[in-house]
């Protein structure tokens, strides 16, 4: 079975780590994933430090395997949430929607490994400096917070600016995707979208449904002008964002206060109006609902097979 | 210095009429914490240095005492 330094280095058995999706990672998802052998995340979104901890106890009581927590950085939360994860001594901190600087050194004087999602070499070897584990380099081909490269085009990049292990990010939702990016030089890959459609994963089904049903051409970038695009499915909402990004009479305040809140609907009331449905491009590939260890399955040995098929042309 | 940090930030901010200060804070320029790290970076190999940043570092005058310190 394919398994890298990355297995070693986090104590997991298949180097795949399942995305810190916010409102949507939860303890359930986190530890199925984890209990299948690849590294569960729970997702602390802008959640308040009470929930996360109410997370981590929930999904120590589900799993005796490592996981980890996905700090978003912009929430007005992530000090207090820091702090938890330094107490509660989690195995593993990802970081993403801006820098951790401030608070690596608290995470690794407990321990904790820190593995900071990046869109660009340059924080990439911030992070290294800081001290961090390995990085995430996260591509804008998926959902949620994206940056400005592509999984292709980043993921080697960053691999050759640092020495830490990279985990590729973006766009892989099946083994060809893994074994592509162990190709670019990754050590691993983050899945998000595929595991929205896990049987633990709580989401609403309408959420689920849609992503099944999506196609290639079904994902829509919004929030540009504000400095923090997001990937969605095409919705009449989400549409309606993406046109007022571009109507100079709406401000950024404005702007902001519309997307507020539309996440939550999507994920928890499935609300098909005004839901927000993040999901990143390779959504179109994902035809079915599974468990989250079917899919580790799956998608390990299909990264098994493409790989074994890959020796046939160096000859 | 200014000089060239002002260069740098118009070429970071894609604006060639951008004039700072050292009182000009990195929030009014619109530069949030990601930015900053890309910014740092940009001045390091500008500069052939390297920069220790921390959460003081809030306006273009910090950034020069950083960069002297380096």
């Amino acid at each position: 079975m394919t398994t890298t330094e990355l297995c070693n280095l986090l104590e997991i058995e298949y180097p795949v780590l399942q995305g810190g999706m916010a409102w949507i990672a939860d303890a359930p998802l986190a530890a199925a994933v984890s209990n299948a052998g690849g590294l569960g995340l729970i997702a602390a979104g802008v959640s308040s430090a009470e929930y996360v901890s109410e997370q981590i106890k929930e999904a120590r009581r589900l799993t005796d395997k490592p996981f980890g927590v996905n700090i978003m950085l912009m929430s007005r939360n992530a000090e207090a949430i820091a702090e938890l994860v330094a107490k509660e001594k989690v195995a593993v901190v990802t970081t993403g929607a801006g820098s951790p600087s401030p608070y690596i050194k608290l995470w690794i004087d407990a321990g904790i490994k820190v593995i900071p999602v990046v869109a660009s070499t340059g924080l990439a070897k911030m992070a290294q400096r800081w001290g961090a584990t390995a990085v995430i380099a996260e591509g804008s081909e998926s959902g949620g917070h994206i940056g400005e490269t592509s999984t292709m085009a980043l993921v080697p990049q960053v691999c050759d600016a640092i020495s830490l292990p990279v985990i590729a990010a973006g766009g892989i939702a099946d083994g060809r995707g893994i074994a592509a990016a162990l190709m670019l030089g990754a050590a691993g890959v983050q899945v998000g979208t595929r595991f929205l459609v896990a049987h633990e994963c709580s989401v609403h089904q309408n959420y689920k449904d849609k992503i099944i049903k999506a196609k290639d051409i079904d994902t829509v970038a919004t929030g540009k002008r504000l400095g923090h695009p997001i990937r969605s499915l095409k919705t009449p909402f989400s549409r309606e964002l993406y046109s007022k990004e571009y109507d100079s009479n709406i401000s950024n305040q404005e702007l902001e206060a519309l997307g507020k809140g539309a996440l939550k609907l999507a994920a928890e009331e499935g609300d098909l109006q005004q839901g927000l449905f993040m999901a990143g491009q390779i959504a179109g590939l994902i035809k079915e609902e599974q468990s989250a260890q079917a899919i580790i399955e799956t998608l390990m040995s299909e990264a098994q097979a493409t790989l074994s098929r890959a020796a046939s042309w160096a000859n | 210095m200014l000089e060239k940090i002002t260069s740098i930030l118009r070429e970071f901010k894609g604006d060639d009429s951008l004039v700072v200060t050292e009182e000009t804070t990195f929030e009014e320029l619109g530069i949030d914490s990601l930015d900053s790290v890309e910014l740092v970076m940009s001045i390091e190999d500008e500069f052939d240095i390297t920069i220790e940043m921390s959460a003081d570092t809030q306006s273009i005058g910090d950034l020069i005492k950083s960069i002297d310190a380096a």
